[in-house]
Parts: C-alpha cells; structure tokens; sequence
C-alpha cells in the first residue's frame, strides 16, 4: 500500500500505524504527528496503546501496517539503535535502566566512549563517570558517584537519570514516557523545566501521560488515543484542561469541539 | 540542656581513656604473643608446631607481624593519649585489624575442632571399639551423643563466627541514615548482633569445656589438644577485647560531630562498600575460610604437590566456567557444554587417528583448531535455536546437551575410548625455532614497558603527593608516605627483575644464532606438565617439585581469567553482557543488539569449552564417548559460587576463578582430611546454598 505523508513540515509523521500482538490489535490505523519545535501531549487512559505507539517509533516493536517519515523523509526504523541514529531519544515508561548497573555505565549504555589500544577498544571510565556526572548536573540531577549502582537509588532519581540521560544524547526528538508518574511536585516541575529548555535548543518533545495536570502547562497541543484509535488533535489554544480530561476519560469529543476536529482532518 | 551536654562530653572522655589503655594492652599483647613464639612457645597447631628448638618460616612470619601488629597499636595508643587529630581513625583500624586477627584464631580453632569431630563421627565403629576397651558400660554412647553435640554445636559456631563477622562489618542502622555520602546497605538490629555473639560465646565456652574434658579418643589423633586451647585463648583475648574496642570507638564517633568528621571512612563501612562493589565477595571470604580451614586441618593441604594437583585437575573446567559466566550474566544457561566438550575432544582425536573429510590424518595444531571450530558451530546452534524460537535456553540447551552426547555414543561405538597409541607409535614432537623466543622476548620487553610508562608515573606522583601533604595528615602522614614509597620501589623492582630476565632470555637465545631448533612435544604446548622456570644458569629459575604435577593449562587459565575480565569489566562488549542480564528490555531500548550478544556468548562459551577439550585430550591422549558427561553442573556450580546470579545481570570472571578454586580445594581437601569422597557432592551441594545465601547478604541492596 502507498502511503502520502500528511504534514509536510512534520518532524514525524506516522500514518496509519497498526500494531498486533498476534491476534491483540492494540495499535488500529493511527495517524501521529509532531512538528519541528513542538510539544505534543500524547494522552489517553492507561491501556489506550500510548507507549505501544512511540516503541514502534523508536524501533523496539516493529511496525505490522504504517509508515513513519522522519525529517521529511520515509524511514524503516528497525531497532532502537536506528532510531537513536536518527536523533531520537526516549526515557521509556518500564525499560529505562538496569538496576545492577552504575550510573555512569547505564547512562552511556549502547555508546560507550572509548579509547583505542592498538587495534583494541577500551571503555574511557574516567570519562564516562566525568561526563556522566556533569551531564546531569547540567539539568539540575547531583549525584554523589557515578560508581553507585542504580537499583539503590529512588524512583524519582532513576527517572531523573534516564531523564537526564535522553536530554544529553537526545538531538532531535525527546520521547518521554510517563516521565512524572514517580516523582514529586518538585521534581515534576523539574521535568517541564527541561522538556522547555528542550525545545528552546530546537528540539521536538514527546510528552506522554495520562494525566493532563502535569502536561498541560507545557503542551503546545494533545493528542489524545483511545483503545488504539485516535479521538483527535487539539492546540492548546482550542481545548481547556477540563474538556481534555474529559475526553480522556470519557473517550467522546464534546460537541463544541468537532468542528475543529473536522478541519484537523480535513487538512 | 547544659547539664546534658557536660555529661555527654564526660562520658566521650571516659570511653576515650578506655580505647586508649585497650589500645596500649594490645600492644603489650602483641609483644607478649612475639615473645612467646620466639622464646618460649606458641602452639599454632599441626602445621605451624613451634617450638623452641625447630624454628620454622612461620614463625618467623608471626614473629615479625606481631611486633609490627605491636608497634601500630603503640603508636596508635600514643597518638591517641596526645589528642592526634587522625589517631581516632586509625585506632579504628587497629581494633578492626585487632577484632580480624582474633576471630582468624579463633576460627583456626573451631573448623579443625569441628571437622575432626565430624570426622570421628563418620568413622563411628572403629573408635567405639577403642573408646569401648578404655571406658566401657555405657559410656560410650553418652559420649557418642556428646560428640555428636559438640561437633554439631562446633560447626554451627564456626559458621556463625564467619557471619557475626561479616554482620559486624555493618555499622549500626541509626548511624546510616546520618551518614551523607555514601548509601549504605540496610543493616541487621542490633539484636540480631548481640544474638549471634551470644550464639558464638556458647560456642566458644563448648570448645572450651569439650578441650578441657574430652580426652584422647584413639591412638594417634586427639580431638582437642593443648595447641588449640592456647590458641583458643590467644584467639579470645584478642576477639572480645578488640570487638569492645571497636564498638567503643564508634560510639565516640556517633557521640562526637566533630570526631565524626575526623574519621572520614571507617573500616566497616569502606570494606563492606568495597564488597558490596564486587560480585565475588562471597566467593573471596569463602576461599579463605576454606583455605584455612584445610591448612589447619591436614599439613598436606598446602603441599605444593596438592596445590599442583588441584590445580591441574580444575584448570579446564576453570577455563569453562569463565564462558558460562559471561553466559549467566547475560541472562542464559548452558546446559550442553558437557556434551560440547566430548564432542570436541572425541573430533580431535578422530583428526588425528582416523582423519577428517577433506584433509585427511592431521597433525596435533591443525586438528586441534578445527575441532574448536566444530565446538564454535555447536555454540553457534545453540544460540541461534534460543534466538530464532524464543525458547528458554534451558530447555534448548538440554536439548542439545543430549543430542550432542549422541554424537559421540554413535561415533564411538560400544563404549570404548579412542586412544592416540593405538594408531601412533610415538607423541607429536614439534620444533620450534627459537626465534619464536626471541619475539616473545621483544613482545614481553614491550609489555614491561608500556606497563612502566603506565603504572610509574601515577605511583609516583601518589608517593609526591603523600610526602607533601604528610604534615596535614599528622603524624601519620609520614607513615603514609613512606608507604607510598616503598610501594613504588617495590613495582619498579618487580619491573626491573622481569627486564633482566628478558634480556638474559634475549642474550641466551640470540647468540644461538637464529634457526636453531627447540624440541617440544606437541601435547605439551596445550597442557605439558612444568618441571621448571626457567632452566640451569638462567637468571630466574625455580625448579618445581619432582611431586608436583603443574601443568601448562594453569597458564593458560589464568591468562583466560585475566583477558576476559578485562573484556567484561572495561569494553562495550562488556557493558552490554550487563546491560542484556539485568534488564533487556532497557539494553534493547538503549540500541544494544541483545540477540547478537547472546549469540556472541553462546560462541564464547562453546569455544572456551573447546579448548578445555583440548586440554583435557593433550593431557590424556584418549577420548571415551561419556567424556564430559555432568560437567555442566559442576561448571554452573563454580559460577554461581563465584557470585554470579541466575537471573542474569551480575557476576564477574574473578568470581568464577574463586568459584572453580573453591571446588577444587574442596575436591583435593576432604580426600587429605580423610572425609569419604561420596560426602564430595553433598558438601559441594552445602556450599553452593551457603555460598548463595553469603552473596546475596554481601550484595545486599544492589539486588533491586
Ligand atoms: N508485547 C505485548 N503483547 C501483547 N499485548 C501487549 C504488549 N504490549 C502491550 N500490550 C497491550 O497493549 C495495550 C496497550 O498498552 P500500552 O501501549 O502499554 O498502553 P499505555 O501506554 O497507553 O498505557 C494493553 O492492553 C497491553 O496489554
Ligand atoms: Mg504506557
């Protein structure tokens, strides 16, 4: 099947994405975009397909029907290294670190610097732990040693490296999945600082939760999936936080609404 | 409020007098322990038996570290009486050093006493029979049930003593959570502690009465001598002692901010970070609680011909065990390398007996490379079934353990064994020409160096540094320094020792002039037996013990053991066996190619098992088709010895060094203490839970 790309401008544009777990339909004919410089909230209710969306994405679940283009251009994204490749980085809900690891080793996990021996390869430690320490200084996470092994830490500071970790590498496209679910009201405000900062560098953010509290604010538009379908795109400017709830819960876009649901489409 | 702190402050003072004047009995204690050794005497059981009249190495060895052991404590207590800002610090040290020594006696008590008492329990109908002619009427089942008792009680305490010290190592849980910096592992309660030094009290008083009551049981051994009672005493005097000390000095560092920030990390808290660091630390406290346990248990333990043997025997399953950690730690199981082993060996011999397809009857070095690259495509089938069906590899893995057995039962029909002589009349001979030499002369010279260029200029600049900043640091800076020092004098000694020998090995060899020929047997360059190191007139030589069957696999382990632990712990590759183990979903996630890993360790593991294969052969030059056969186990066993987990994620190479020294020393032990081999794979069974149990307490947190 021949597949036209919908938003020409569109940093990505998945179109008619379908993704089955043998007979499980969880993804059914989904189109998703975000833009250069764009913050998208992508929301629906726990089990809606939202994590399952973005890991066709960045190439951990391969696709059954769709097409992704990436800058322009259609891609096959076939593993996660494709996508890191392509710029693409992303903190994931439940696969974001290994808790017997160091913190140095798990934030350079798949591209370890190193230094050459002769035709051998060595892991760069020093600078490992150097960077990695700076690096999530930089978005405000100290750490004491990079020597500790993650499973010791809390919640919120694993999902603050993992976070830190896809600011550092990440060039075009932040991913961040459920980033806020383990954190507190601090380190939440933390994480919309740097989805932000993110976007001032010229990046495109990803933003993923059920609950539209911690998105809103910094949302430049929603997405908003139900059952592994699309219910619609909405600017920020068109919706308030309560309509955006609702349909989340409910999954029925409020009558005053479909008008610009229509032209969303029709474009 | 005033009142409260004066008294706080009064009672620092006093348990400050108490730690020094301890401080200052220790090191009247380790005079006295120097004095008696040398002038009087100081049983230190079978092996170290002084005496007055026949000075021996050991006790020498005592002698010097207990003076030495005196001079700290009195230095130490000197530091302390004059207020030295690091001498709390070291105080700490030395009642840690001092509660080590201690409880190392005591343990050189316990687990002889323990094991000779199981040992007479086995061998019940004979000693009944000479207690019998001796006591009679019921006395000897009273004293069967006492010895049962003991023995067990014996045992019991032995292993508790090895807890309460590792227990001891952990700082108490109120102090943790003060401690900024370093996260530490939950700790036991307190009453916990105090329950097991309890438990290890009883112990001791039971050794104490039982050393004092039970008498000789038959002729020529005695249960509890002399020698252990005095070293039961010297043990306590430094155990009890020592441990009060310790406590007491924490108790000033948990009463004083500012003592507590003299004392930057303590000995408890940094050995258990540095074990908690390493996936081996079970691996390393049972070694040497095995070590000594058979040192003090049997004289021949530690006789170069047993060291040589146990050696030799574990060498290939070592050379395994390396391949199946790196397995485990990416999350999988092999359960056919038993099976690969066989074939390999059995297509070995079959290349040089009956010849293979193409190339017909093929010399040793050929055949051998072509039978590790049949074991690399058996691995090779093995992880690409795992991947391709997503099948849990034990079960692949059992799957193909049996069908590869099949191939040796079909190829050797009739359960007989393929010898080497029985198609040739004479052992390969090869030669080498002995500007083979003198290249691994060169290369060796270029390692020596590279190293020297590494290695001096950091000592160096630590020893600078330690001399400049000797006078912040008290008077112990000096020490320090000098330390530092001796250190580096020593690693260029070494350096300078190997570079002279390489050019006595270069001279030596370059004015044979090139071409001349070395006769080796060609078995021997996989796993010839070692006479020497180094020959007649060389600058090193060391001639190995007529006795002593060291073999060149040794060798070829521990270069294995080094090589791929510099892989696992300092390249990508590494980094990504880790990753894959402990979460693969997040490795994948994070563009780690997990199925390509797993394919790699499969290959690694089939190619280690390979060369063990080649080994084994060159030693034995006969293949019979059970080859192998239960080798996985007792591979898997040495790993998970070694601190590897099952689940995956965890583990090291050094681990499964330890993990495969541990088997052998326990092998070659129980037959020279004279435990039946039968009770061989139930202990190693005992081991391997107690060995699970250790690691995962050591790992504690790390384990999320
Ligand atoms: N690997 C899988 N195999 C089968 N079903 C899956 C798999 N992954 C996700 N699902 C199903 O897909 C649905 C959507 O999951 P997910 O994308 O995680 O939802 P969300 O992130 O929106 O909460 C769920 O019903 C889940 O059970
Ligand atoms: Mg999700």
């Amino acid at each position: 099947m021949q597949y036209e790309q919908k938003h020409r401008d569109a940093l990505v544009d998945m179109i008619d994405i379908h993704k089955y777990f043998g007979s499980v339909q969880v993804l059914r004919g989904i189109d998703f975009h975000v833009d250069r410089q764009e913050i998208v909230g992508l929301l629906g209710d726990n089990g809606a397909g939202k994590s399952t969306l973005i890991k066709v994405l960045t190439g951990f679940h391969s696709l059954t029907r769709g097409q992704i283009y990436f800058d322009g251009e259609a891609v096959n994204i076939y593993s996660p290294h494709d996508a890191r490749e392509l710029g693409i980085e992303t903190v994931h809900q439940d696969l974001a670190l290994v808790p017997l690891m160091s913190i140095a080793r798990n934030f350079w996990l798949g591209q370890e610097p190193t230094y050459e021996i002769g035709p051998f390869r060595f892991l760069d430690k020093k600078m490992m732990a150097r960077e990695s320490i700076q690096a999530l200084a930089d978005v405000g996470i100290h750490i004491r040693d990079s020597e500790e092994t993650v499973g010791t830490m809390s919640g919120g500071e694993r999902q603050s490296i993992a976070i830190g970790r896809a600011v550092y590498f990440g060039k075009k496209l932040l991913i961040l999945d459920e980033p806020t679910s383990a954190l507190s009201v601090g380190e939440t405000q933390k994480v919309l600082d740097y989805t932000i900062a993110a976007k001032e560098k010229g990046m495109s953010v990803i933003f993923i939760t059920h609950n539209i509290r911690h998105v809103y604010e910094v949302a430049d538009r929603f997405t908003i999936i139900e059952r592994g379908h699309k219910l619609g795109d909405f600017y920020k400017s068109e919706v308030t936080e309560n309509e955006v709830a609702d349909m989340i819960v409910t999954g029925q876009i409020p009558e005053r609404l479909r008008l610009y649901e229509e032209d969303a489409v029709g474009d | 409020m005033m009142q409260a702190y004066l008294d706080r402050k009064q009672e620092a003072a006093n348990i400050g007098m108490m730690v020094t004047a301890l401080m200052f009995g220790f090191a009247i204690l380790g005079i006295a322990v120097a004095y008696m050794v040398a002038f009087w005497w100081m049983p230190l059981g079978d092996y170290v038996n002084i005496r007055l009249d026949d000075f021996n190495t050991y006790e020498y060895i005592v002698i010097i570290a207990s003076l030495i052991y005196a001079a700290g404590c009195a230095r130490t207590a000197i530091g302390l009486s004059s207020r030295e800002k690091s001498s709390l610090r070291w105080s700490q040290w030395m009642y840690f050093i001092t509660v080590m020594i201690g409880g190392a006696i005591l343990l050189s008590v316990i687990i002889p006493v323990g094991l000779k008492f199981s040992l007479l329990l086995g061998q019940n109908i004979d000693l009944r029979a000479i207690i019998n002619n001796d006591v009679g009427g019921l006395a000897p089942l009273a004293l069967s049930i006492g010895e049962s008792l003991i023995s067990l009680s014996l045992l019991a305490a032995g292993l508790v003593a090895l807890i309460a010290l590792l227990v001891f190592l952990i700082p108490p849980l109120e102090s943790l959570r003060e401690m900024d910096g370093i996260r530490m592992i939950v700790a036991p309660p307190r009453r916990f502690v105090l329950a097991i030094i309890a438990v290890l009290a009883v112990g001791v008083i039971g050794v104490l009465i039982a050393g004092a009551y039970v008498v000789p049981l038959y002729p020529g051994t005695t249960t509890i001598r002399d020698a252990e009672n005095h070293r039961l005493l010297a043990g306590l005097l430094f155990f009890l002692p020592g441990l009060f000390g310790y406590r007491l000095v924490r108790q000033v560092e948990e009463e004083s901010d500012e003592l507590r920030r003299a004392i930057a990390l303590t000995p408890g808290k940094f050995i258990r970070a540095e074990l908690a660091k390493s996936p081996s630390a079970g691996a390393i406290i049972g070694f040497i609680a095995i070590i000594m346990a058979f040192t003090m248990a049997t004289d021949l333990f530690l006789e170069p011909s047993s060291v040589a043997s146990f050696l030799s025997n574990i060498a290939t399953k070592g050379v395994i065990a390396i391949g199946v950690t790196y397995l485990m730690i990416s999350g999988e199981f092999d359960l056919s390398v038993g099976s690969i082993l066989g074939v390999t060996a059995l297509s070995f011999m079959n290349f040089m007996t009956h010849g293979a397809p193409i190339f017909g009857v093929m010399e040793p070095v050929p055949a051998a490379l072509l039978a590790i690259f049949i074991a690399f495509i058996l691995g090779a089938i093995n992880g690409v079934l795992l991947i391709s069906t997503r099948i849990p590899s034990f079960i692949v893995t059992l799957g193909t353990m049996l069908a590869f057995r099949a191939i040796t039962l079909v190829a050797i029909a009739g359960g007989r064994i393929l010898r080497y002589s029985d198609h040739h009349e004479a052992l390969p001979v090869i030669g080498i020409s002995n500007i083979v030499f003198l290249v691994l002369a060169v290369i060796g010279l270029l390692v020596v160096a590279f190293t020297a260029y590494r290695v001096l200029p950091v000592l160096y600049r630590g020893a600078m540094h330690a001399w400049s900043i000797q006078n912040d640091n008290g008077d112990f800076g000096t020490t320090g320094a000098i330390i530092r020092s001796v250190l580096l004098a020593v690693v260029l000694l070494i350096l300078l020792a190997l570079v002279i020998w390489l050019l006595a090995v270069l001279s030596y060899h370059g004015s044979a002039g090139g071409g001349e020929m070395v006769e080796v047997g060609y078995f021997d360059l996989f796993n010839g037996r070692v006479l020497s190191i180094g020959s007649e007139g060389d600058f090193v030589h060391v001639q190995i013990p007529r006795n002593a069957n060291v073999r060149l696999a040794i060798i070829w382990w521990f270069s294995f053991v080094i090589v791929f632990h510099v892989i696992l712990t300092s390249t990508s590759f590494g980094n990504s066996i880790f990753a894959t183990g402990g979460n693969e979903g997040a490795a994948r996630a994070q563009g780690v190619n997990v199925d390509r890993v797993k394919l790699q360790n499969f290959a690694i593991v089939a190619v280690l098992t390979g060369i063990a294969a080649i080994y084994e052969t060159a030693r034995n030059p006969g293949v019979d088709p059970n080859k192998g056969t239960g080798w996985e186990l007792e591979v898997i066993a040495m790993t998970v010895i070694g601190g590897a987990l099952l689940t995956g994620g965890y583990g090291s190479v050094v681990g499964s060094l330890l993990g495969a020294l541990i088997f052998g020393m326990l092998q070659t032990g129980l037959v020279l203490v004279g435990i039946e081999s039968r009770l061989f794979s139930g202990t190693i069974g005992v081991i391997i839970i107690v060995a699970v149990i250790l690691n995962t307490f050591v790992r504690g947190a790390r384990q999320n």
